[in-house]
């Protein structure tokens, strides 16, 4: 089976001549459809680089990145920006919804960039706030709902577009413990009904724990790359 | 519907700021919509005092006659071109005249002067004279009756009833003739000039005393509608310029105020140059300043998966939305302001501009100041958005994400 992601002997260095650091060197990963996979190390080993440019955020300055067999240096930057909007859900770790909208809004603002008709928006809407639990809450903006909701409606935004794969960068980090447990099990819930492929960046044992697959990186090296 | 809602909303993210740059741009327009309406006044007001208060809105004379006022240029035969004019849809009113220069002599004092003989009724459509009388009375047609303005009155040291003598020469023979008059009316016109040099007899009187048989000199005309009277290529003045005759619009023979209104109309050219390139530079800031605080918001917008496009859409709308609230509250506050002076004028006294004496200024409210200027601001707001709406388009997301994903 195609991996939804691939690296191949991926290089990412910041600055230049004596100042270049190396935040990733020589990375080569591949995912699955389907996965449940926690990307792990200590800070500055290189979690949200990878991240960035298996999300097509950024770009590789050696090797090669695959995102569902198309590499992402032959896309221009348009085509970049629809890969990412059809194929990629993002959920961050400061949530970062669009504060104007209402949840709702929020979740249909992605299905608006695809093009999707309206009634066919709002009903995967009311589809999306279910699947997360936050029926009833939509017409809140993100001001007045918690950080555990915001994160779950960061989740439903991410899924709305239903794409490949979703990239966590530290999602519970700003959570509570409860709230975080609750909200990784949201995630591998659907991961395991929907199929939908996880890749998160994390310190949180509680995710490592979840997670059925553990990526080790260290000063921007994959350490190990064990399967539970 | 969501992207509109979504840039109205952002808005009102910094409602300071927003309310700030509307009244920056609001405030231009106010302004520009004053300077139009003082503009517009002060042209209403020359081009009203020239045409309304003697001279017409157009004139048709002997050809050469206006270049050195030379008496012996007469139309000899005005009443084929009299019917002419007055079956003319587009004039609607007119009135001939026979000018002459002489001396106004008193039993105590001698004036030089230029003797308009006039059409009692017809001048009523066509000039001021009857309004600009202060003491005494109109012409009626009496043959002793003259016409002279206060200045002259005064110089030559007399009063309603008393005796005026006009001295001229005989257009065909040179002939000196003289005839005597009674002051029957002392006229203020406000423009010194005309006040100080003018005298008003009736039109037989003065053909008679000119040697003119039933010639004329001019024939003063008044538009339907005064915008013709501008108009060159109107079928008036195709119609009554040949060989022998000419007719001249103000714009030819006021040709200092018509340069002065050109001038003016440059004036409110630079002065809304200026006016919108300062609130340009404050809307530029203004969404910058914007923008820079939302660059996160951008970078996970772009992340998501909106186009460079749709962040160029995003800051426009709500570069538009900020022009249109500007545009509604800047014509609103301009009509009314405009409104009130046009009203109650600005008290400036009274002050003369190219020996146009302008009683008070009143600016003018016309439509136009409400849908071209407008139009105008709306468009600049949206070229000044293109620089920073680009600017936020090219915002890359993983630098802007450098916290987070």
């Amino acid at each position: 089976m195609e991996p939804v992601i691939e690296t191949r002997n991926v290089c990412r260095y910041f600055g230049e001549d004596e100042t270049r650091v190396a935040a990733l060197d020589h990375v080569s990963v591949q995912i699955e459809r389907g996965e449940f996979t926690a990307v792990i190390g200590p800070s500055g080993s290189g979690k949200t680089t990878l991240l960035h440019l298996i999300g097509g955020l950024d770009n590789p300055s050696s090797g090669e990145v695959f995102l569902s067999g198309t590499n992402i240096a032959e896309m221009s930057g348009t085509e970049l920006s629809d890969f990412r909007r059809d194929h990629i859900g993002f959920i961050f770790q400061a949530y970062n919804l669009i504060p104007v909208l209402s949840a709702e809004e929020n979740i249909e603002y992605i299905m608006l960039l695809q093009g999707v008709p309206a009634n066919k928006r709002h009903e995967r809407v009311r589809e999306m706030l279910n699947l997360v639990g936050l029926e009833g809450l939509g017409d809140r903006r993100p001001a007045h709902l918690s950080g555990g909701q915001q994160q779950r409606v960061a989740v439903a935004r991410a899924m709305a577009s239903n794409p490949d794969i979703i990239l966590a960068d530290e999602p519970t980090a700003n959570l509570d413990s409860a709230t975080g447990v609750a909200l990784l099990d949201i995630m591998r819930q659907l991961n395991e009904e929907l199929e939908m492929t996880f890749v998160f960046s994390t310190h949180a044992q509680k995710i490592m724990d979840r997670a059925r697959r553990l990526v080790y990186l260290e000063d921007g090296k994959v350490e190990r790359d064990e399967s539970k | 519907m969501l992207l509109l809602k979504l840039a109205w909303r952002n808005l009102f993210r910094n409602v300071r700021r927003t309310v700030l740059t509307v009244m920056l741009v609001g405030f231009s327009l106010v302004a520009l919509i004053l300077t139009d309406g003082i503009m517009i006044g002060i042209q209403e007001s020359m081009v009203g005092t020239i045409t309304e208060t003697l001279a017409g809105e157009a004139q048709i004379h002997r050809r050469g006659f206006l270049d050195d006022m030379d008496d012996e240029l007469y139309i000899t035969d005005p009443d084929p071109i009299i019917e002419r004019v007055a079956a003319n849809e587009a004039i609607a009113a007119y009135a001939p005249r026979v000018l002459s220069a002489g001396m106004i002599t008193s039993p105590y004092n001698i004036a030089g002067g230029l003797i308009y003989g006039v059409n009692a009724d017809r001048e009523v459509s066509i000039s001021k004279i009857k309004r600009a009388i202060v003491e005494g009375d109109y012409l009626s047609g009496s043959t002793r009756q003259i016409l002279l303005g206060k200045p002259m009155v005064e110089l030559l040291e007399v009063s309603l009833g008393d005796r005026i003598v006009v001295t001229v020469s005989e257009v065909e023979t040179g002939e000196i003739s003289q005839e005597l008059f009674r002051l029957s009316g002392i006229i203020e016109f406000g423009v010194p000039a005309m006040d100080e040099g003018l005298a008003f007899i009736n039109l037989d009187v003065a053909q008679r005393l000119v040697g003119l048989d039933e010639g004329i000199h001019e024939i003063a005309v008044r538009f339907k509608n005064p915008e013709d009277a501008k108009n060159r290529d109107h079928a008036f003045y195709r119609e009554f310029n040949n060989d022998e005759i000419e007719a001249l619009s103000w714009l030819d023979f006021s040709p200092a105020v018509s340069a002065l209104i050109e001038m003016a109309n440059y004036g409110t050219l630079i002065i809304g140059i200026v006016l919108f390139l300062l609130a340009t530079l404050g809307l530029i800031n203004s969404l910058f300043m914007s923008i820079y605080e939302r660059i996160y918001e951008f970078g996970v917008a772009k992340a998501i998966g909106t186009t460079p496009r749709g962040i160029v859409g995003l800051v426009m709308l709500e570069a538009f939305l900020i022009a249109i609230v500007s545009c509604v509250m800047g014509s609103v506050l301009g009509y009314h302001v405009n409104s009130w002076y046009e009203a109650n004028g600005i008290p400036l006294g009274s002050f003369e501009v190219e020996g146009v004496v302008l009683q008070g200024l009143y600016t003018k409210v016309v439509i136009e100041q409400f849908i071209t200027l407008p139009f105008y601001v709306v468009l600049l707001v949206l070229v000044a958005a293109i620089y920073p709406a680009i600017f936020a388009a090219r915002i890359v997301p993983a630098t802007a994400l450098q916290r987070s994903l």
